[in-house]
């Protein structure tokens, strides 16, 4: 009995462990179909992929791939005008440099390169491969493929090549002042270069400009001959379009080759319409007639005394052209008398002159303007604006400002009265204008500046068919503080066409000289008011303007052709 | 029990070989594609690179100036005047019951026309 249920005990235990084993057997099998359905998947799928047509995935229907993108293998942007042509470009080239710790015979490397680059010597090539301590010399930037291919030849380890980027400008001295320069490191200069620079090295877009290649073109040609002609030491133009602010053209002369290395300080590299801050003379008229009309003080209708010289200050101020009459605010302009012009600021002011003119940007730098080229006007402090002052700045003396000014406060009186900040940059989003004058004081300047074209001193200035309006400015230049008697800053404002102006167009002539088809005449209605003229007329077209003919006359032109 | 065995392991090895073949061949083609894609972008930044300085060749070769100086070479064309751009209505046709009738003479206007703005 007792061994029996000895025996029991062992009987007990095998068949616990029995089940045991089974429950781990089950789990096991259980386990390796589990993992061997997941392979067997798998696998189908791997050999399905590896088919021809493999397995077609079916991607939700708005499923964007990404694009690769390809680095475009030149690192600046280029620079376009307003129809894409291309003003400014980098040209992939090779630099050459040298190793100096590894030179082997440096007198025969210097020989042989200063054979295959004759405008280095000898010595300066020696000298940079014989540098001790340096594993890096430049030796020559900008190879040519052909020079590339000779020094390859040479077989000089030591001689290794860096692939680089030329920046050239196509169009040469036309955009000079505009698109500027960059140096050899193609660092920005000067220009857009210069101010766009962080913009142009960061994104491969090209950046496209407001400027116009055709007009640029055009007007450059035109003042380059007036420059000529008149014998003149500058010569600067500026076009803009007087509804959005937009500079189509910007030219000053003379210019340089940006693609030529130029000396700093050369005369060439100043830009007179953002540098040359300048009095201007009378065609701040239009400035003062906007000022006496916007003030409500000063009626179209009213008539101004301008029968003898004005004495303020003890300075007596005289007209050029005196008419020795009562004149109405029109007249004034179209004779362009100093003396109903100072008679009109009077009668406004100075608190309302000062703040005329301050709204009309004629105070601050034009900041927002992307050329870095920029300077700020001079004008007597609120304390020092004295009668005197008052008097002079009605006929543009006593305040020294910029062209780009001049055009821009311009623009904004004959375009209703919106100041547009101007710009050189083609961009989508407008930038930033205001209100400075009221629609009316702008239409009722209109027929003003026409009658200057028609009946005064712009005369020159008529393109037929344009109905071109606009003002002439006779400005004598100053030396240590004193007026010179024959040396005269020229300007002529024009707006076109007068009846819905979209253009605005200034054109300045420094220093003409009085020539035998002028009468030895300086004054700018023989030299400015023509060149004024002649750039109207060849770019006109080029804009897409259609000439305003009265319909008769051209059919009796027509009929009288036959 | 021996057969169930052999054959899972039998199984297990054929399922193995073809994933690794499967492997295999799907790398082999990723390569392959990878040089393919290379080259293909090489040639693409090659191509930028040549239309770029194509794109300035040209930009040289329509700058106004040397378009003048051809123009001038070439052909007797002038710049245009304002006068050469004229009303429709300015032209000697005449409007007659909504249709336009251009009137017998209209080869002699037109070369009258033509002359005049020459």
């Amino acid at each position: 009995m007792y061994s029996r249920s000895f025996d029991d005990k062992p009987l007990f235990e095998e068949t616990e462990n029995t089940v045991a084993v089974q429950t781990c057997k089950k789990r096991m099998v259980f386990a390796v179909v589990t993992f061997l359905a997941a392979y067997f998947v798998i696998g189908l799928k791997v050999f399905a992929v590896c088919l021809p047509h493999g397995v077609k995935i079916n991607l939700p229907q708005n499923y964007i791939f990404q694009e690769q993108s390809i680095q475009s293998p030149i690192a600046r942007a280029d620079i376009l005008d307003r129809h894409g042509s291309i003003l400014a470009t980098s040209l992939p080239t090779v630099n050459l440099y040298a190793n100096p710790k590894k030179i082997q015979n440096a007198e025969d490397a210097a020989e042989k390169l200063s054979f295959i680059f004759p405008e280095l010597s000898f010595k300066d090539i020696y000298q940079k491969l014989t540098k001790p301590n340096c594993s890096f010399a430049m030796i020559k930037h900008d190879l040519s493929p052909s020079q590339q291919a000779e020094v390859n030849a040479l077989g000089i380890p030591a001689l290794e090549f860096q692939t680089s980027e030329k920046r050239v400008y196509l169009q040469n001295n036309l955009f000079a002042h505009v698109v500027g320069y960059t140096d050899i490191d193609n660092i920005g200069k000067t220009g857009i270069e210069k101010s766009m620079h962080k913009r142009l090295t960061e994104s491969s877009k090209p950046l496209q400009l407001t400027l116009d290649i055709g007009i640029q073109d055009a007007i450059r040609e035109e003042l380059a001959a007036a420059l000529k002609k008149y014998q003149a030491a500058r010569a600067a133009a500026i076009l803009m379009d007087v509804n959005t602010g937009e500079v189509l053209s910007l030219v000053s002369l003379p210019d340089f080759n940006p693609n030529i290395s130029i000396p700093v300080g050369d005369s060439s590299l100043f830009n007179f319409i953002t540098l040359g801050k300048y009095e201007p003379g009378s065609v701040f008229k239009t400035f003062n007639t906007a000022l006496g009309l916007e003030s409500g003080k000063v009626k179209i209708t009213d008539k101004f005394d301008a029968t003898k010289p004005i004495i303020v200050q003890k300075r007596k101020i005289t007209d050029f052209h005196g008419e020795n009459r009562w004149l109405s605010v029109g007249e004034i302009l179209t004779h362009s008398s100093n003396i109903g012009s100072v008679r009109i600021a009077e009668r406004v002011g100075k608190e309302g002159q000062r703040q005329f003119l301050k709204n009309l940007g004629f105070f601050d730098s034009v900041k927002d303007f992307e050329l870095p080229e920029k300077t700020a006007p001079r004008f007597q402090s609120e304390k020092n604006w004295s009668a005197i002052t008052v008097a002079t700045v009605s006929y543009g003396h006593g305040i020294s400002v910029t062209p780009l000014h001049i055009i821009t406060a311009f623009s904004a009186l004959v375009n209703g009265g919106i100041y547009h900040t101007p710009t050189i940059i083609k961009s989508d989003t407008p930038k930033i204008s205001r209100r400075v004058l009221s629609e009316h004081t702008s239409e009722q300047m209109r027929p003003l500046l026409r009658d200057v074209v028609l009946y005064g001193s712009g005369k020159k200035a008529d393109v037929k068919g344009y109905e071109v309006g606009g003002k002439t400015g006779t400005a004598n230049k100053t030396l240590n503080g004193k007026y010179l008697k024959n040396t005269v800053t020229n300007s002529f404002l024009a707006t076109f066409p007068i009846s819905n102006p979209k253009y605005a167009l200034l054109v300045i002539i420094d220093e003409p000289q009085g020539i035998k088809e002028t009468f030895g005449i300086r004054a700018s209605g023989w030299n400015a008011a023509p060149t004024s003229g002649k750039i109207i007329a060849a770019i006109a077209p080029q804009l897409g303007l259609q000439a305003n003919f009265d319909i008769k006359t051209q059919k009796a032109h027509i009929k009288a052709s036959r | 029990m021996i057969n169930t065995k052999t054959a899972f392991m039998a199984l297990w090895c054929t399922l193995t070989c073809i994933v690794i073949f499967g492997c295999f061949v799907l790398k082999n083609q990723v390569h392959d594609l990878e040089s393919e894609l290379s080259k293909i972008n090489q040639n693409i930044a090659s191509d930028i690179r040549n239309i770029h300085i194509l794109k300035a060749e040209w930009g040289v070769l329509n700058s106004p100036e040397r378009l003048r100086k051809l123009a001038a070479e070439h052909i007797s064309l002038n710049k245009i005047k304002a006068e050469q751009i004229i009303n429709y209505s300015a032209l000697p046709f005449e409007n007659e019951s909504s249709q336009i009738k251009i009137v017998a003479n209209n080869k002699t206007d037109l070369k009258q026309l033509a002359k005049a703005e020459r």
